[in-house]
């Protein structure tokens, strides 16, 4: 196919989803924020600590929203952060007197590292992110950001996601652990 | 006939939750499946499940008009040609009649009318004293039981001949894939006509 040719997107979106998914996609998410955000803001964040990120909400349309992609299996999503939290981490503490330069690399090694690895996860690209750009908060965890809130919020939204996602009849979660 | 967009939208409609793959993706990665799935069934099946058996064979020492009678009875187009032992010796089909009379490649009806015409000996009367060994198609080429469809396809091809007489360890014929049988077989596989 001619390059130019390409461009044209010549095929078809798929076809949208029925109300009841619409549904079960709501409460997921709901439940699986909501659980991330009260132990978030009642808890940990009067320990000094934080388990509420943005790249949660990313995980969450997967978790909740594409439950049968690839993607949003346990082993992508506990996998594509907690590696993309490593890399953006590292990319920090070698070359935060860059900041462009260790944002790029964070992010793009991170997705490297997700193929590699089979954890492909798109939230892990904003984990890594974040581990660059989010501030006093995030650097002074050092690598404890891998573990939480990274690893600790992931695990809590994929056990919902494992809860209610079975709950509907025609839903099946995951179709794959590992 | 091919699946379409339309149908894996339908397909995909059918299915509950957000599939994330395009229809033609989707088309796509079902192209190569089937690819791979005809291919293993092909390399799967062998001579054995698909020829006709038991197969008749006549006698290379038969003569000829006996063996055409033989033929025209049981409307084959060809059969295997064994030795006393019952091992096989070649094969006789109508090719080596054609062949015979002059007419040495694919051949119409309408062309042997037309050559018949012109050339007064191509009649076939005078086969009466002779044998079958005398016009058969020897040494044969034959397959074992374990033969694939995959590799028979291939041989068919490869040689223009239009049925592979099946032997065992002695030599002996235990059955015969024939064109037909290979066109059954394929409408057997998955997508096929029946």
């Amino acid at each position: 196919m001619k390059y130019w040719e390409k461009m044209r997107g010549k095929g078809q979106s798929p076809p949208g989803v029925s109300l009841s998914e619409v549904f079960w996609s709501w409460l997921g998410a709901f439940s699986g924020i909501a659980l991330v955000a009260l132990l978030h803001y009642k808890l940990l964040d009067q320990l000094g600590m934080q388990l509420l990120m943005a790249s949660l909400g990313a995980s969450a349309v997967l978790l909740y929203g594409a439950i049968r992609s690839p993607l949003a299996q346990p082993r992508n999503v506990l996998g594509g952060h907690v590696l993309s939290a490593i890399v953006g981490v590292s990319a920090y503490q070698l070359l935060g007197a860059y900041p462009w330069l260790a944002a790029a690399m964070a992010v793009s090694l991170a997705i490297a590292l997700m193929h590699l690895t089979r954890t492909l996860h798109p939230p892990g690209g904003a984990t890594a992110l974040i581990a660059v750009i989010g501030g006093e908060s995030v650097h002074n965890l050092g690598y404890w950001f891998v573990l939480m809130p990274v690893g600790l919020g992931a695990l809590v939204m994929v056990i919902v996601a494992v809860l209610v996602n079975n709950l509907a009849e025609n839903r099946k979660y995951p179709e794959f652990w590992l | 006939m091919d699946i379409s967009d339309a149908d894996v939208i339908s397909a995909m409609k059918e299915i509950q939750g957000y599939i994330d793959i395009t229809p033609s993706d989707f088309r796509e990665i079902f192209h190569i499946a089937y690819t791979h799935a005809m291919r293993r069934i092909m390399q799967s099946r062998t001579a054995r499940d698909i020829m006709t058996s038991p197969v008749a064979s006549v006698q290379a020492g038969m003569n000829m008009a006996d063996a055409v009678h033989f033929l025209a009875d049981k409307h084959y187009s060809g059969v295997p040609v064994v030795d006393e032992a019952g091992k096989i010796v070649g094969v006789l089909s109508e090719k080596d009649f054609l062949r015979r009379m002059g007419l040495s490649r694919p051949t119409s009806f309408m062309e042997i009318v037309s050559y018949c015409l012109n050339n007064k000996g191509c009649l076939v009367s005078e086969l009466h004293n002779h044998t079958v060994a005398e016009i058969m198609s020897s040494p044969p080429i034959t397959g074992g039981p374990e033969m694939t469809m995959d590799l028979i396809s291939s041989l068919f091809l490869e040689v223009q001949i239009n049925r592979l007489p099946i032997v065992d360890d002695e030599g002996k014929p235990i059955g015969i894939v024939t064109r037909t049988n290979l066109v059954q077989s394929y409408c057997a596989l998955p997508g096929g006509k029946s």
